[in-house]
């Protein structure tokens, strides 16, 4: 639900019962002053025609142009009891001029005329419609209600859009963030408390986690570059018992075996050690890297060595593709996306690799999609092979990042794509 | 032949005198700085083994002193810091080599044979083993004075080879060492035997008295031919 709903929400049900009440209270507050003006004029009214009754004078007409009616009766004294005090009730009234019955203000008093005899007198006026009444509060009512939920719809999305416009520009800076890559401050532009202080939230927990990965990154830096020596030594003093020391038949398999294991600790630790490298921005200087060059390179390595897979390839490639780039990274990124292709690749399966204006496109066939949130995770592999690193992808990705080029993978009838736009 | 070998780290720089001093060369040793420093300036060596970091300052200024004094020794760093900076300074500081840690002995001691030759014959890096004799720069190789005509992996593989006579080659290390990042996850080496096969059969056919030796489920050995 939006804020502006919300606020709309609570406003329209805390206003609801007020104005109802407010509708009481004031269709009370009318009443009263209406009877209150109608009972003095019946008094007066009243008080004329006692006047007159005790002095024998004529009283007023009944269709004198005024819509008062009386009525005089005599009544005992004992029904006169309750009307020595003048009362005053509302009843319909049948007007006989009219022919129709009205609501009516009705006064009645017993008074003692000069005969000492009592007589009652009804004086009535015709007053307003209280159904009427009722009704046209009721609509005003609802109308009053109408109107302030409009204005406050008006209002609230206004002013909130106007107020919370840094709010967005929150959003858009944070949803354009990654953490490790290079961005500008959090804006903070408002002279609103709340929202500054909530851009200054944001912007100290991204320093935060900004620092936690840089020293991550740090960490997995030192670590390899610590562990380099150790398995250099390691690897030499095997080689050493190979070269050296005559060893059996038995154990020169067994010390060709550590010597693999070695070699591929030391390849996973140095691929670590340049991921770090490159996400930390160590790269050399960018020359002019003829792509296609480096492609045809490739190519040329992976059918060598996985030639028995018996892999064929559609090949479409530009004369050349020069790209400002540092040369090292550019092979790294062609090569390792060129042996995943093949790596992955099951025997007599095609590839089709393309260069179109400045797209690298590489697709081979395969199963069943990979996880596109995960593939270019450092250790994300469906099939733990020997000698795999695991890291290929994620150095091609970081690669991308630190120049900026536009790396995509999808999976279209049940290829794998990959997709590298350079710039 | 005298090499100086300036290292701090124990267990590495004991294989490293091990192994040159296998290779027939005198070796000294310097663990830090200072006794490089006053090592350096007692003697002259053939070929200096320069670590970067040392305790007591950096191997990139012992060379800087080096070479302002005007001394033209063969020096190759070797260095855990295998950054881009280290690497282009330590070049124009008039390194002659640089190899980042971690390598192998061999890889340095082909580095050292190479460094040192290229002393020696003033810039030829020609290596002769037997009567092959093989030219990296111009990528030519000659066997009994006539030219035989290697495809690019034959002739990385056979240079791969007469850096390491007599060595025991792993297989798998061969691969990484002439395909690179490539060859890791291969599941076989047929493309190794492929290009093994097609190497020897020209070395055989240009009357080579050195063989490509295969050492069964390991490797190879690049050995004069037993007569």
């Amino acid at each position: 639900m939006r804020l502006s709903q919300r606020i709309l929400l609570a406003l329209a049900t805390t206003l609801l019962p007020i104005m109802a009440l407010w509708a009481m209270l004031f269709y009370y507050a009318m009443v009263r002053e209406i009877n209150d003006e109608a009972d003095d004029s019946l008094e007066q009214y009243a008080t004329l025609i006692i006047t007159r009754c005790r002095e024998g004078r004529p009283l007023p007409q009944l269709n004198s142009g005024s819509n008062n009616s009386y009525t005089i009766e005599p009544i005992s004294d004992a029904e006169a009891k309750p009307y020595l005090r003048a009362t005053f009730h509302d009843e319909t009234f049948y007007i006989p001029e009219k022919r129709e019955t009205e609501p009516a203000r009705v006064m009645t008093k017993a008074f003692l005329n000069s005969d000492n005899r009592y007589l009652l007198l009804k004086v009535a006026t015709p007053t307003f419609e209280k159904e009427d009444l009722r009704e046209t509060i009721l609509w005003w009512t609802v109308i009053l209600f109408a109107v302030l939920v409009v204005v406050v719809i008006i209002v609230a999305t206004l002013s909130i859009r106007r107020t919370l416009r840094p709010l967005y520009a929150l959003f858009r800076w944070l949803d354009g963030y990654t953490p490790g890559q290079k961005h500008s401050n959090i804006p903070n532009n408002t002279d609103i408390k709340e929202l500054r202080r909530l851009n200054e939230a944001a912007q100290s927990a991204v320093e935060r986690s900004e620092e936690l990965l840089d020293r991550q990154k740090q960490f997995i830096g030192n670590a390899s570059h610590e562990l380099q020596t150790p398995l250099a030594v390691i690897s030499n003093r095997v080689e050493h018992l190979i070269n050296n020391t005559k060893p059996t038949a038995e154990q020169l398999d067994e010390l060709v075996k550590i010597d693999r294991s070695l070699r591929h600790s030391i390849r996973l630790n140095r691929t670590l050690l340049q991921l770090t490298r490159i996400d930390s921005g160590e790269v050399a200087e960018s020359t002019d890297v003829d792509i296609v060059e480096l492609l045809t390179e490739a190519l040329d390595n992976c059918r060598d060595i996985y030639g028995t897979k018996g892999i064929t390839c559609t090949i479409t490639l530009p004369d050349n593709l020069y790209i400002y780039v540092d040369e090292a990274l550019a092979r790294m990124l062609v090569m390792n996306l060129t042996k995943n292709a093949f790596v992955h690749s099951a025997p007599h399966s095609h590839i089709d690799i393309s260069i179109m204006g400045k797209q690298l496109r590489i697709a081979n066939d395969g199963n069943e999609a990979l996880d596109r949130s995960r593939v270019f995770d450092r250790f994300y592999t469906k099939s733990i092979r020997e000698g795999s690193t695991g890291l290929g992808l994620a150095i091609v990705k970081s690669i991308c990042d630190h120049y900026g080029y536009d790396i995509e993978y999808r999976y279209v009838d049940n290829r794998h794509t990959f997709m590298v736009t350079f710039k | 032949m005298k090499i100086l070998i300036i290292e701090d780290e124990p267990s590495l720089r004991e294989l490293i005198e091990r192994a040159v001093s296998n290779e027939g060369y005198r070796v000294e040793t310097a663990t830090d700085f200072i006794s490089a420093e006053t090592k350096l300036a007692g003697y002259s060596y053939d070929c200096i083994l320069l670590d970067i970091m040392l305790p007591g300052g950096s191997g990139l200024k012992l060379l800087e002193g080096l070479r302002a004094k005007g001394r033209r020794e063969n020096v190759i760093i070797i260095s855990a810091r295998d950054s881009v900076d280290d690497r282009v300074s330590g070049l124009e500081l008039g390194a002659d080599d640089y190899l980042p840690k971690p390598f192998h002995i061999s890889e340095l001691i082909a580095r050292i044979r190479s460094v040192l030759r290229r002393g020696r014959t003033g810039g030829d890096l020609t290596i002769d083993i037997g009567n092959i004799s093989l030219d990296p720069t111009s990528r030519r190789v000659t066997i009994d004075g006539k030219g035989v005509d290697m495809l690019k992996k034959e002739f990385d593989i056979l240079l791969y080879f007469m850096q390491r006579p007599e060595h025991l080659v792993d297989k798998a290390v061969l691969a990484e060492a002439v395909w690179g990042d490539y060859a890791d996850e291969s599941d076989n080496f047929h493309f190794v035997y492929a290009q093994i096969k097609n190497l020897r059969r020209k070395l055989e056919d240009a009357g080579a008295n050195v063989e490509i030796r295969s050492i069964y489920g390991f490797g190879y050995k690049f050995t004069s031919k037993e007569s």
